[in-house]
């Protein structure tokens, strides 16, 4: 797996294919990929939506309380988070399967 | 615009990102705190260094200093994140674009700040060349809004102002006038310096955006710390420097400790520019000014001159109005705002 991305990187790619995310959706989707290392914790991934929220590059309108009260967090894309997406993602991730 | 019906979650939402700003601003300070103790620990463990004369006091010593700073701090933050379970990041950051993009913040805020700090000393002295570098977190800001285009509050820009001129009042020394030639290029020198830190706060800053600012400070220190320790130390004799401290086991100690004081710091400053924008992050960095000579009044005792309480207040003044909207900051759910 030499050509695995940057944990935040992946993030905003992930974010990219789908309409929304929270961090729990996100976690399972990453799990192949990121599942057995030590950084791959809940906390860690919310640090990053929140960072990524910061600088701009993604958007977190959509937010309710899940079943049991607590509160859920959609995070989506947005036209500056694609910009760099488009420009900076290694372009082998741009192929379809990977999408 | 997709928003939720339920008003409750939403400020909760906003609530969560108005913490997590007030962090970076916490973050921001412990930085400048943390560098100011960094630059004193720094003075004390080169004491320890048997005296050189010539050309190594003028750039051989502070270059070998800043030379083991940054790589042991480096080796401090290796530590850090492989216990984190993170040391792989540094190799995938390595590969893209943003990663490589940290790389060259390295080299801008490390070797060539560094050395055009240290040459603006020592060609136009101090009095100019330490007013011209205190400009840098005003240059940042000036480039982020330019290439990342983050709009900054004129709040922000009143403080930073106020903070410049407090850490100038500070670092104050009588000029000695004017000399020659050399004078003209050490200024182009101190200004390459606030240019240098700067952009390397952008580049970082826009490298950030994909990968975690933990691994772009690690990178930035051993990038930075190898640079100078291959390309630049021979040319100035540092490596007789380092050669002198490695067989001095307190003074390989005292550099260790100021290592890890630069670690810590660097790895807070990274962070809170990530979170809070480089304006926000480089002017609560910038307090190191002030902390710095507080710590030399309590770890040194050295006399609390009036120049160091003017300008403190500055620095204290510009700071906080750069970091706090009163408004916001007092009322339980604040608005994130990214200044």
């Amino acid at each position: 797996m030499a050509d695995i991305l940057p944990l935040r990187f992946r993030m905003l790619h992930y974010i990219s294919t789908v309409e929304k995310t929270s961090v729990d959706q996100i976690m399972k989707a990453l799990e192949p990929e990121y599942g057995l290392e030590k950084q791959f914790k809940k906390e860690v991934l919310m640090e990053h939506f929140l960072d990524m929220k910061a600088n701009l590059i993604i958007e977190d309108n959509d937010v309710v309380f899940d079943d049991k009260g607590e509160l859920l967090i959609y995070y989506s894309i947005n036209d500056e988070g694609r910009r760099l997406l488009e420009k900076y993602l290694p372009k082998r991730w741009n192929q379809p399967s990977f999408l | 615009m997709k928003r939720a019906g339920d008003q409750t979650a939403f400020l909760m939402k906003e609530k969560l990102n108005a913490n997590f700003a007030r962090k970076g601003i916490f973050t921001g300070l412990f930085s400048g705190c943390t560098w100011g103790l960094n630059s004193v620990l720094l003075g004390m463990a080169l004491s320890l260094v048997p005296v050189m004369g010539g050309k190594a006091a003028i750039f051989a010593i502070p270059l070998a200093a800043a030379c083991m700073n940054d790589f042991i701090a480096g080796l401090w933050l290796l530590f850090y994140n492989g216990g984190a379970g993170r040391l792989k990041e540094i190799t995938r950051s390595l590969k893209t674009f943003p990663g490589l993009m940290v790389v060259i913040a390295a080299l801008l805020g490390g070797p060539i700040a560094n050395g055009g700090y240290l040459l603006g000393i020592s060609m136009a002295g101090p009095a100019y060349a330490l007013t011209i570098t205190a400009l840098y977190p005003i240059v940042g800001a000036i480039l982020s809004r330019i290439f990342l285009k983050r709009h900054i509050l004129p709040r922000v820009w009143v403080g930073m102002l106020i903070s410049v001129i407090g850490a100038i009042v500070i670092s104050y020394v009588p000029p000695e006038g004017g000399n020659g030639e050399t004078f003209y290029i050490g200024l182009l020198f101190a200004s390459l310096a606030a240019l240098g830190w700067g952009a390397e706060a952008v580049l970082a800053v826009f490298g950030m955006s994909m990968i975690d600012p933990k691994i772009a400070i690690n990178i930035r220190e051993l990038t930075s710390g190898l640079f100078l320790a291959i390309f630049i130390l021979p040319f100035v004799g540092g490596w007789a420097v380092i050669s002198h401290v490695v067989t001095q086991p307190g003074a390989i100690g005292a550099f260790a400790i100021c290592g890890l004081a630069g670690a810590v710091s660097y790895l807070a400053w990274y962070k809170a520019n990530s979170t809070v924008g480089v304006a926000k992050g480089m002017a609560l960095n910038g307090t190191y000014v002030m902390w710095g000579v507080i710590f030399s009044v309590i770890l040194l005792s050295q006399p609390l001159t009036q120049n160091l309480v003017i300008g403190s207040l500055l620095v204290l003044m510009g700071t906080t109005l750069v970091a706090i909207n009163p408004k916001q900051f007092f009322s339980k759910v604040g608005r994130h705002n990214h200044g």
